[in-house]
């Protein structure tokens, strides 16, 4: 049987070591909490350049962490998608004079479908370009309310691929509503696109596209993981 | 009809150059520096008769009655977007177009573009895309000095003399790895739009892909720059100039192998997508020539 004090001695240690992974915990908490206060700070700063790193320098980091499954990279890439790209915006835009011509429910809907649509278009696209190193090259402010982030996609021996970021600014937090690739605005090139459906074929013919082709690329993502 | 009228002067632009090349077959004492001079004084003159018809193709974009309840709330519409409508009078023409291209691409093109690139590796085709870019050189130059970008056109002649020469017959690129000379892209349909010239209504080609009247016309005056169509017989060149062509095309795909499969894969409409992407390439490349 142990003496008194060496039992005494134990549970002093054992007490010392709870308190020090209490303290752990409360430090890896604040240095988390510093974190996220730094990129709200960045994001509410005004620094657009800042938002679009975080959100493509995140995913690459999620990308390359091959020990996480396929799915779980997945929803945690979706999670860092949602909170910088303005879903509804880029769903109004999409629609051009459209959008207020169909009814608020249908509003609702097409964001919806549109939303998992462009999450899984930039799944799919980033996916391909895993191996290729992002460069930042600058910021440009259009008035307080929207900016310019310009990258550039170089992989050796091929030709730089100039991909461009477009910002607005809502509540004080930089937000990205549209994207070129090599001048080709993305939101532009899809109104278009879904000009031509509905004039031709009508809104619904519109919805039921779109959730096919979504489809098609969800499964094509399964595939690849 | 506008369309009409554009029709007829492509087709017044075909006669006159033929009209100037049967001239120079018949073996007239008429010096290639005139027939030239000739060439070029028709299509001017094509060019300007063109001119008026396309003015009235470009109206449909601003007469669109949706386009008025876009105008108010423009404030609201952020830098960038643009709610207008392309006016696509030819749309059934070019659906059918563009369904065609796609089956030469699936059925001829892509096939022969697979077997050439399993054959030739990839550095070997991308110096043929050099060799074909080097002799372009003549378009370049003088668009580039239409547009009074007398740099860029000056130093198209010494990237063509460099690579020429130092780069084996335009093989590699020693001017721009060098001597940091960049290529300064350029053609008559940007020249066109450059001076404000209205592009007309969008175009599907057979075999050439998307276009635009104004850009077809251009296409039309680039063509005619090239001196071999001036030094040899039209049975040398106009089959030399064919394969030359196919020769290219071949050499771009196997570059871009699954580019239709990429832009398919993503695009809800495959006709607007690349309609879009080609007039958004145009505008900004005109905006780039401005800068």
């Amino acid at each position: 049987m142990m003496p008194m004090s060496e039992m005494q001695a134990c549970r002093g240690t054992l007490a010392l070591k709870a308190a020090g992974r209490t303290v752990a915990m409360v430090m890896a908490g604040v240095a988390l909490a510093t974190v996220f206060a730094a990129g709200r700070a960045a994001a509410a700063g005004g620094d657009p350049m800042a938002v679009v790193q975080q959100t493509v320098n995140g995913a690459l980091a999620i990308l390359r962490n091959q020990q996480v499954p396929a799915a779980q990279r997945r929803d945690q890439l979706k999670q860092i998608i949602a909170q910088t790209f303005d879903f509804t915006e880029m769903s109004r835009s999409a629609l051009g004079y459209h959008w207020k011509q169909i009814s608020g429910d249908q509003q609702q809907e097409f964001t919806t479908v549109f939303t998992t649509f462009i999450e899984d278009s930039y799944l799919a696209k980033i996916n391909d370009y895993s191996g290729q190193q992002v460069q930042f090259v600058r910021q440009s402010k259009d008035g307080p309310q929207y900016a310019q982030v310009e990258t550039n996609i170089v992989a050796s021996g091929k030709d730089p691929i100039a991909v461009n970021y477009r910002l607005l600014s809502e509540n004080g937090q930089w937000k990205i509503y549209d994207v070129t690739v090599e001048a080709i605005s993305i939101i532009a090139n899809y109104r278009n696109q879904f000009n031509r459906v509905i004039n031709n074929q009508g809104y619904p013919k519109l919805i039921a596209d779109l959730k096919t082709k979504q489809q098609s690329l969800a499964a094509s993502l399964g595939d690849r993981h | 009809m506008p369309d009409a009228a554009e029709s007829d002067s492509i087709r017044v632009d075909h006669e006159g150059m033929l009209r100037e090349k049967s001239m120079r077959l018949v073996g007239e004492s008429v010096g290639k520096s005139r027939a030239f001079q000739g060439a070029a004084a028709v299509m001017i003159a094509c060019l300007l008769s063109a001119a008026t018809a396309l003015a009235q193709d470009i109206a449909p974009l601003s007469t669109n009655p949706e386009r008025q309840g876009v105008v108010q709330q423009a404030e609201q519409t952020p830098p960038g977007e643009d709610q207008a409508v392309y006016s696509d009078p030819l749309a059934p023409f070019n659906e059918a177009m563009l369904t065609f291209n796609l089956k030469l691409d699936d059925w001829v093109l892509r096939p022969v573009a697979s077997g050439y690139a399993f054959i030739a590796p990839d550095p070997v085709r991308k110096s043929v895309k050099r060799f074909f870019n080097n002799v372009d050189v003549i378009p370049r130059f003088a668009n580039n000095l239409f547009q009074l970008r007398l740099a860029e056109a000056g130093g198209e002649v010494a990237r063509f003399g460099i690579n020429s020469t130092l780069g084996v017959a335009g093989f590699f690129d020693p001017a721009d790895a060098w001597f940091g000379l960049k290529e300064h892209p350029d053609d008559f349909g940007l020249t066109l739009r450059y001076y404000g010239v209205p592009t007309g209504p969008y175009v599907m080609w057979p075999f050439f892909g998307p276009s635009t009247i104004g850009d077809t016309v251009g296409l039309i005056v680039d063509g005619a720059m090239n001196p071999l169509d001036y030094v040899v017989p039209w049975y040398v060149y106009l089959p030399v100039d064919a394969g030359w062509r196919v020769g290219e095309a071949v050499n771009y795909r196997s570059l871009h192998l699954n580019q239709f499969e990429e832009a398919d894969r993503y695009a809800v409409d495959l006709y607007g997508a690349v309609q879009d992407a080609y007039l958004q390439t145009r505008v900004h490349d005109t905006k780039g020539l401005k800068d």
